[in-house]
Formats: structure tokens, sequence, C-alpha cells
């Protein structure tokens, strides 16, 4: 009798995202050098915060994945330390704002948002996408996190880990 | 003598001096500007005349990179732009944020200031660095630095005319701006077919369609092919982690070498690609309608520091800058009213001055101290509103027409609004006819010969040409011409690399120290759209003053305290509103749309600000709506 695992026929890539030295707003690419050392059993870990149209290209290249989790902190006016897990659904605006969000990738804008919508437009995600924010509190110059948002970060990253669980 | 504003003579031997007995040489009386709702005499006039007299602002003005907002005042009935006023909505603050740095740290920080280009940046951090240090990069360098340039153009300029421009001239934008042009287009011969593929000029523009355009496909893909060459030297993009001052920290094999050749030459074919489009297509719309010449005219008023190093002839030194400068494949040079007045670097920076009467910004010279350079290294003098001797210091405040309404400077060359973007470096180039480097590039004082090696389509030789009217469409056109120059360039250089490696000299870096005494330096650079200089000073190894100035600065800038517009202004107020429309409420702005997105906007978008002390915080953005009657807080 064989067994199947996971390692197998699951391939699954965490993706951080977000802006270096932007205090909280750096929690996506921190994620990413953090768990890096972790990745196992078809689970990838990259920060992708390179470029929307660069990571819609790149996973247009790869094999595809069947599952893409996206780690950032997000701005929507939540308590700030807020952490939110959910399955992105695909759905994509009109025309106009999709191309509005190309603009924003192709000249240097990078937030989860766009990330999705320009990958959405584009190409190279798979229909299970899943997403973990956080809301930031201190999005200011620098390094390190608010007091707040450091206190969460074991939660992103079990919810990260979860977020890959079958 | 290329100085008719400034208190700058030259003597007998061609050294230029401050003229004698002039009391207080580089002042200036601020010239008020009266906006139109501030007359209300003259606007109630207008009004009376018809009732299409109204303000339209664009805020933000969508597909460019960064924050920008344009004001207008147009009369719908003449068809006329009344009024304008460019807005930069954010505060960049590096030069706050680098001072007291070390100076290598400005490499990587100044890269920042862009998303879309931040290695032009590092690359003239790197030689305003090496000029303060004394060192000079081995040619292999300098080679290294002319390849990643060519290839940020190359990522740039696509971007710009298929992803950013293009869009106002793809089928959904001409059907519903101009559906009359539309319908001629369907039935208009694209004469560039062989080249391009499309038979009409209707199939250009539908293929020009934002995401579902094949041509809108194929940019987006030409910019990955670009992106990919530029990391095999600068490691990533668009902040290369290689750029050092005096050369570049990555070693070149043959095999990087081949890598990139590869990719370059797939910009043969594809730039010849883009120049039969855009020749088509504007010269399709010169034949539907001859006033589109004037869309964005303005005096051919032009400023480049030129770029792309002779890397046997480059010494970093500021002395030997003009000749150095003049062995550039970008010849530097300053045209005024059509006509060049230098291509010597040293009298480029002297005649460079920048103005914050309508900036949110004090002026630094109101304290009375007299001010750091009245000469820059060779003797020339230098204004106290020159970048060595600026200071920036932001003062937030409310927004008014009147005052001060913008986070750009006025940026002035001989104290007249000069533009920059990849066209001003073809057109020095060619006028100059200087350039000492001709296997593929051949100036002729009217023109840019180029000569096109064979790829998949054959050899070809195509020929830009100074226009005789300027405007939206040219800026535009020049651009699609740039591909193919800097193609060319990136090969040549590609070649000179090649033939290096043969030799031997593969070093690409020089060792150096950080100097712990007073030294100055400038890079004079390019960025895609245009003019990019960094000024530095140091002192006891860190940084004490860094002004960046961007070609975006230039083109944006505000009025300047002489009552003249910026280069976005002057522009759009000279455009024909050419849009088909029969309400008010139906007007789309289309002709001011792309006028300004015409010289690439480039608003470095960071969303940092300097407040008080060192404290850095986000975000404040200023907002052109409703600053009709009332100043803005923000």
């Amino acid at each position: 009798m064989t067994t199947t695992t996971r390692t197998e026929h699951v391939r699954i890539l965490v993706g951080g995202l977000g802006y270096r030295n932007l205090r909280d707003g750096s929690v996506g690419p921190w994620v990413a050098d953090a768990l890096a050392g972790e990745a196992r059993d078809g689970v990838e870990v990259e920060d992708v915060s390179y470029h929307p149209v660069g990571l819609s290209q790149n996973l247009q290249d790869r094999a595809q994945y069947d599952r893409v989790v996206l780690v950032a902190a997000v701005s929507r006016g939540r308590v700030p330390g807020t952490v939110t897990s959910y399955r992105w659904e695909g759905e994509l605006p009109d025309r106009d704002a999709i191309q509005a969000r190309v603009s924003e990738a192709v000249t240097g804008v990078i937030s989860l948002d766009n990330t999705l919508i320009v990958c959405g437009a584009l190409g190279g995600l798979p229909d299970d996408v899943r997403v973990v924010e956080i809301e930031p509190e201190d999005e200011g110059w620098g390094e390190g996190f608010s007091a707040t948002v450091e206190s969460r970060l074991p939660e992103v990253v079990e919810a990260v880990w979860s977020s890959t669980r079958p | 003598m290329c100085f008719k504003n400034l208190p700058i003579e030259f003597d007998e031997q061609g050294n230029a001096r401050l003229k004698e007995g002039v009391a207080n040489p580089y002042s200036y009386e601020v010239k008020e500007v009266t906006p139109l709702h501030e007359d209300q005499e003259k606007l109630e006039r207008l009004l009376a005349r018809n009732g299409h007299i109204r303000n339209v602002d664009f805020d933000p003005v969508t597909r460019v990179a960064g924050a920008l907002a344009f004001h207008t005042v147009v009369d719908l009935e003449s068809r006329q732009v009344l009024e304008t006023d460019s807005m930069a909505t954010l505060f960049r603050g590096y030069e706050v944020i680098l001072k007291g740095r070390d100076p290598r740290d400005a490499i990587f920080i100044s890269s920042r200031a862009c998303g879309v280009c931040g290695g032009v940046h590092s690359t003239c951090s790197a030689l305003a660095i090496e000029m303060a240090f004394g060192i000079q990069p081995p040619p292999m360098g300098t080679v290294a630095r002319n390849l990643l340039l060519s290839l940020e153009y190359l990522y740039d300029h696509p971007l710009h005319l298929f992803l950013l421009a293009g869009p106002d001239f793809s089928e959904p934008a001409v059907r519903e701006t101009n559906p009359e042009l539309w319908e001629r287009a369907e039935s208009a011969p694209a004469p560039g077919k062989a080249v391009h593929g499309r038979a009409t000029i209707a199939e250009l523009m539908t293929d020009m369609t934002p995401l579902t355009g094949s041509l809108y496909a194929e940019a987006l893909h030409m910019t990955r092919v670009a992106r990919e060459a530029y990391v095999l030297i600068g490691g990533k993009y668009p902040h290369p982690q290689t750029v050092v001052p005096g050369g570049i920290s990555a070693t070149i094999d043959t095999s990087d070498m081949n890598e990139i050749h590869l990719r370059i030459v797939k910009f043969f074919d594809y730039g010849r690609k883009v120049v039969a489009i855009w020749d088509d297509l504007i010269d399709f719309f010169y034949e539907a309608n001859p006033q589109y010449t004037d869309v964005g005219k303005r005096p051919k008023n032009l400023v480049d520091p030129g770029q792309w190093d002779d890397p046997f002839a480059y010494d970093a030194t500021f002395a030997g800058s003009p000749e150095w400068g003049e062995r550039r494949w970008a010849t530097p040079g300053v045209i005024v009213d059509g006509e060049l007045v230098t291509t010597d670097l040293q009298l480029l920076n002297a005649g460079v001055e920048e103005f914050v009467d309508h900036s949110f910004y004090e002026d630094w010279t109101a304290n009375g101290n007299g001010y750091r350079f009245p000469q820059d290294p060779a003797g020339n003098p230098l204004s106290p509103y020159h970048p060595w001797n600026k200071e920036t210091i932001p003062k937030p405040q409310g927004t008014n027409w009147k005052d001060k309404y913008s986070w750009s400077t006025s940026p002035r060359w001989d104290r007249l609004a000069m533009e920059s973007g990849a066209y001003s470096r073809l057109w020095v180039t060619a006028v100059a006819n200087k350039l000492p480097h001709r296997r593929f590039i051949d100036p002729t004082g009217q023109s840019l010969r180029l000569s096109v090696p064979k790829a998949a389509l054959p050899a070809a030789e195509l020929e830009w040409k100074i226009p005789e009217h300027w405007g939206m469409f040219e800026r535009n056109r020049a651009r699609a011409y740039a591909i193919v120059y800097t193609a060319l360039i990136a090969y040549e250089n590609l070649l000179i690399g090649l033939d290096l490696q043969r030799k031997g000299e593969t070093r690409t870096a020089t060792p150096f120290e950080v100097p712990t005494d007073s030294r100055i330096g400038v890079g004079f650079w390019g960025a895609g759209r245009g003019y990019l200089t960094h000024h530095l000073t140091m002192d006891k190894g860190v940084i004490e003053n860094y002004q960046i100035l961007t070609p975006s600065t230039w083109n944006a800038s505000p009025k300047d305290p002489f009552g003249n517009p910026g280069p976005y202004e002057e522009a759009v107020a000279a455009t024909p509103l050419l849009e088909n429309y029969e309400k008010p409420e139906d007007f789309k702005g289309i002709d001011v749309l792309r006028t300004i997105r015409s010289f690439d906007p480039c608003m470095p978008c960071t969303t940092h600000i300097h407040t008080e002390g060192r404290v850095i915080s986000r975000e404040v953005v200023t907002c052109a709506c409703g600053v009709d009657d009332d100043d803005h807080a923000h």
C-alpha cells in the first residue's frame, strides 16, 4: 500500500508583501524572512514584494501552485493588531480600476490589493488564494514594529501555517 | 555668451565671472500672480460672456508615477485653457533623511526616491560621491553603469508608451473622446504595416487597449526582458545592490555579457516596431486635424546633463567635466528657443537655480547669513539658489494658487523654465553634433541617424529629426526613437565590455577610503524621464547637504518668482481642446491629460515627510480639490 503525502501532490507558495523599513508595514517581508528556513513539505516561502507585474510573470513561468498564501499589513481602519485570514475569491473590479492598479504597479506601488488585482487580471494565481492580514498601528519610517503588532506576530505566523493546511 | 538673464559674463579667455558693478546680482522681486478667481472682475466678465468656463481639477492625474494634481480653468466654448496650476502633492524628503549619514548610504537611500527607476539615483549618487572622494571607476565599471542605465531606459520607455501614455490613444479612449477619429482610423491604412503588422490605424488603436491589447501585453513583456538583463549586473530591480563609488561591486563574466546581449538585441526589432507604430499614429492625428501639432506646445527650451560616460575619458573630476561631458553618448546641453547655447557641464551647472516662492518650503536665503558657495570648484559664479547652496526646509501650509501650491520647487536655467525628457537627450546630441562614438549613431546637426543591426528583422537605418512643431505628440515620438537609440548605446557598450574582457581588463571598481575633510561633488546623469543631478557636500566623513534635482521637478514645477509657468502649466495652457463634446459635462479633458502624460511624469512617490528635527512621519498629502476660494489646510 502506498501512502500519498502532501509533498508529492501539493505545492503552496507563502508570499510576504510590503515595504521594508516601514515599521508595521514591513510585516510581510518579515514573515518571508522568518519562515524561509522552515519551508518544507511542498511549502515554499518567498518575499514577493518586488513587483506585482513581475510576480504575475514569474508565477506564470512556474508550474502552477495549488495554493498561494499572501501575508501583509493592510490598513483598513480596524483595531491595530487585528489579524484576519480569509480566502480571496478572485473578484476583480472593472477594467479602468484594473488598469489603474497596473499603472500603480509598474510605477512602484506595492500593496496586497494591487498584487491581488494585478495578478488576478494578468494571470499566475491559482484558484486557491489565501490572505493573512494584520492591521498596522505605525507605518512610519524605521525598523522594528509597534508593540501592538510585535505582540501579534506569533498569531500572524500561526495564521500563515494554518492557511497552508488542507 | 550663454546667459541672458543671470548676472554672468565671460572674460577674454572665456572664463565666466559675475558682472561687475551689479549690487545683489542674484536678487529678484517676486511678480504677483493673480489667479482668475481672485480677479473677480475678469472672471465675472468671462462668465457673463458664456457659461462654459469651468474649474476642472485632475486630482490625481492617473497613469503617472506618484502624486500629481493639476488644476485648470477651461473655456469649453472657445476650447481654450485659461489657467493652469501644477501641483506635486507629496514631499520626498530624501535630502533631509540623508543629512549626517555616511555618503555611501546615499546610493541605497536615494534609490528609494523612485519605484520606477531607482537605479539612476544610485548611480547619480555614486558619481557625486566619487567626485567628492577623488576616485574614478575602471573602464569596465563605467561600461557596467552604461549598461544598467540603458536597461532602465529600455524598461521605462515601453512602459510609458504603452502602459501610461498609450491608453490615451487606444480604441476605447478615441471612441469615447473623438468618435469621428475612430471612424476615420478604421479606413486609414497604416504605412508601417511591414514593421508592426497592423493594416489600419484602428488596428493599432485596438491593440493599444489596456489589458486586452496585444501591444499593451507585448510592452509588459518587454519591460520584463529589460529587467532580466538588469539584474544580471545590478542584482535586483529597481533598487540595485551593486552600485558603489568607483564602479560596481559585481564581477561580470562572458556569460553575463551573453545573457545581456541576447536581451538587448530583442530591442532592435522591438524599437523599430515602436517607432513605426508611433510614426503612424502621430501622422494620422496630424493629418486628421493639423491643430494636434499645437497640443502640448511650448517654447523649445530643454536641458539635459547628458549620460553614458566614455569608459576611457570619464575621470570623475569637476575640472574635467567639460571634456568628459562632451564625450558622453548623450551630449550634455541647454537649448533655448530651439538654439543650442552650451554643451559645457560647468556652465550648465552654473545656470541652475531652484526657487520656492510657490512651493511649500522656506526660502533658505532669508536668514541673511550669505551663502556658502559663491563659486563652483572651477571658479564659475553660483547663485544663492543653486543646489550646492540650497537647503531643504519644508513648510506645509494651506494651498493657494496665488502663493504656494506645490511640493515641487521651480528649477530654472538662466531663469527660464526648461523641460527635460528622453527627447532632450536626442535633441541635444543631434544638434550639438559632438558625439565621438559614431559606430551606430550619427548626429547631423538636425537629426540623429540610427543604424540598427540585423536581428530577426534585417538591418535598417532610422532617422529622428528635430521637430518643427514641439508638443505632446513629438515628445512621444522621440521617446519611441529613444528605444532604438538606447539599445544601440547598450550594444556598443557591450562590445566595448567584451573587448575589455578579451584584454583582461575586468576590474569593475576602484578601492577607496572615505575622506574626513570637507568635500564637494555632483552627479550629472539621467533618468528615463530626463535630467538628473545629485549635489553633495560632506565633512568629517558624513553628508552635510544633499540635493536631488529630478526631471519631473523641472517639468512639473509651479510658477517661478518672475511669474512664468512651469512646463506642464505652459504646455497645457497652450493646448487647444480638440476633444469632441457636446455638453460641458461630457468633457473628459483628454487633450490636457495627453499633454501632461507626454512629459512622462514621475512624481517621486515616497510618502515620508520631515516635520521637526529629524522626525519623519507619513503621508502629508495635499489635495487640489476645493481650493478655489479658501486656503486649503492639510
